[in-house]
């Protein structure tokens, strides 16, 4: 099912891309070449060699909607902008695009290769009434520049990720070697024998595993999710010893994923941050709801895993070939 | 009650973590086990757990990258709102569901995004901080952990936890329109 879930979410955002770029070019959604009128409120001159106007350009949310054949504005436009003549005697307009710019505005800088401004043509400019005719700058294959760049930075933000993964990683899978030496893992094994037995049969009561995924579980239990990481991993890795078919998830395994993806936790910390951030009156007032929501989660989780691992697809993925197939 | 309970887990997550180390290097004392050597044999781990994640998260979040780049997710929600608006979940917290097994930075943003737009303590906001709440990032714990071990077949792993993930949320729905209902 990855396979197919993989390429879908390739296939299906190219081609959406493509499609969305084709429908702006042919629609002119980004309006590129027309002229639209609007008033620049000058207020000061900054440079006397080329002669550059600070001001506001104004535009009433009616003729911007109509414009744009939007209908996102709701109140007149008015954005800082600067004006300057060039010395082949143009005339040029740039918008500094911010948090308070428009949305459409705010789109558009990102489409023209995610500057902060926005720069336009002057066909006409009145000192005496203000009245500005201009043109915006180019914006074109919109979606198509954004699923390359997020294709290229998204592969860098994977290698972050992972490499960040190494500190933490380290001194958890130390201190679990310990715990293991020791035979910590072991007794911690043994104290919850009668829940693991029944939700992992095929892993042996005492084997490390079944430590590491208690800790792992705990770990997550109670919000600590750099040294869950690590403990799942750890888990992983013994399960893993327990495999007959290198490369293929057994039954265990996949019970312990659905357990993680589930996320059971206690207190859900970032949600709460930002509540309180925001000013909610209660932050934590989602404790009971969110346990709520990842109980059924966890509970259909395991009813599921347990399910799909008695169809006949998944347990022949499981079977192990014949000694001479294997060729890697 | 609820302020017992949430004090009592914010002093476990306080302490738990010294007290692990303490325990654990502990015992190893005890039981006679030369702690430095051993703690830096499983330490060398690290790295190579790490790199091998790394091809599996590069395949991952490219994969879900170009997806919501291509603004793809808009037309997903435009065919599912109908189902959803059936079971009472508002058709702004859809993206939210359908963005939380995929990426935990985007949904988290998302789920700002609506707390800001709605009041964190309206329906909305309380509904998106529950959904949030109440599951994890799917596809990347399975990249993550499968790939730590080179499991390149999940079998039934995905189907598994997107229902979890299904379940999860038709639950925060559930519950949080108890709440406000009452």
């Amino acid at each position: 099912m990855l396979n197919h879930v993989w390429i879908s979410l390739l296939l299906i955002g190219i081609f959406t891309a493509v499609g969305r770029d084709i429908n702006d070019e042919v629609q002119n959604t980004y309006r590129n070449g027309l002229p639209v009128t609007a008033h620049f409120e000058s207020v000061q001159q900054t440079a006397s060699v080329n002669p550059s106007f600070e001001g506001e350009i104004v535009i009433s949310a009616a003729a911007f909607n109509q414009f744009y054949n939007i209908s996102s504005a709701v109140k007149e436009i008015r954005h800082p902008a600067t004006l300057t003549t060039l010395t082949s005697g143009k005339q040029k307009l740039e918008l500094k695009i911010s948090d308070s710019s428009p949305l459409f505005w705010k789109e558009m800088a990102k489409a023209a290769g995610g500057k902060e401004k926005l720069e336009a043509d002057v066909r006409s400019y009145n000192a005496g009434t203000g009245e500005c005719v201009f043109a915006m700058e180019k914006v074109s294959y919109v979606k198509i520049k954004a699923v390359t760049k997020a294709a290229l930075d998204f592969a860098d933000t994977a290698v972050t990720i992972s490499l960040g993964l190494i500190g933490v990683m380290a001194l958890w899978l130390g201190i679990m070697k310990v715990g293991e030496a020791a035979g910590l893992l072991e007794l911690l094994t043994r104290l919850m024998t009668p829940v693991t037995r029944r939700l992992f049969p095929d892993v042996p009561p005492n084997h490390p595993a079944v430590g590491a995924m208690i800790m792992n579980i705990a770990a997550n239990m109670f919000g600590l999710n750099n040294a869950a990481t690590p403990m799942g991993l750890k888990a992983m890795e013994e399960l893993n010893k327990l495999n007959p078919k290198a490369g293929t998830a057994t039954n265990a395994m996949c019970t312990f994923l659905v357990v993680n993806t589930a996320g059971l936790t206690l207190i859900p910390a970032t949600a709460i941050a930002i509540r309180a951030g925001l000013g909610s009156a209660d932050p934590g007032m989602i404790i009971g709801t969110s346990i709520f929501g990842a109980g059924c989660a966890t509970v259909s989780g395991l009813i599921a895993v347990k399910l799909l691992q008695r169809l006949p697809k998944y347990k022949r993925e499981m079977e192990v070939t014949e000694p001479e197939a294997k060729n890697d | 009650m609820i302020e017992i309970f949430k004090s009592f887990v914010t002093f476990i997550s306080a302490i738990s973590i010294p007290l692990f180390i303490l325990v654990f290097l502990g015992w190893g004392v005890y039981k006679k086990v030369k702690v430095y050597e051993v703690f830096v044999e499983g330490a060398k781990d690290g790295f190579n757990t790490a790199v091998k994640i790394i091809p599996y998260l590069v395949a991952m979040l490219f994969a879900i990258g170009v997806f919501r780049a291509s603004g793809a997710m808009d037309v997903v929600v435009a065919v599912l709102s109908p189902v959803t608006n059936l079971i009472g979940m508002p058709a702004e917290v859809l993206p939210l569901g359908l963005l939380r097994p995929l990426s935990g930075s985007g949904s988290m943003g998302l789920m700002t995004e609506l707390m800001k737009t709605n009041g964190p303590d309206s329906f909305i906001g309380v509904l998106a901080s529950t959904m949030f709440g109440s599951s994890e990032t799917t596809f990347y714990i399975l990249a993550v952990y499968f790939g730590s071990v080179g499991i390149k077949n999940t079998r039934h792993a995905l189907p598994a936890g997107l229902i979890a993930d299904l379940f999860g949320m038709l639950g925060a729905v559930f519950i949080t329109r108890v709440l406000f209902s009452l």
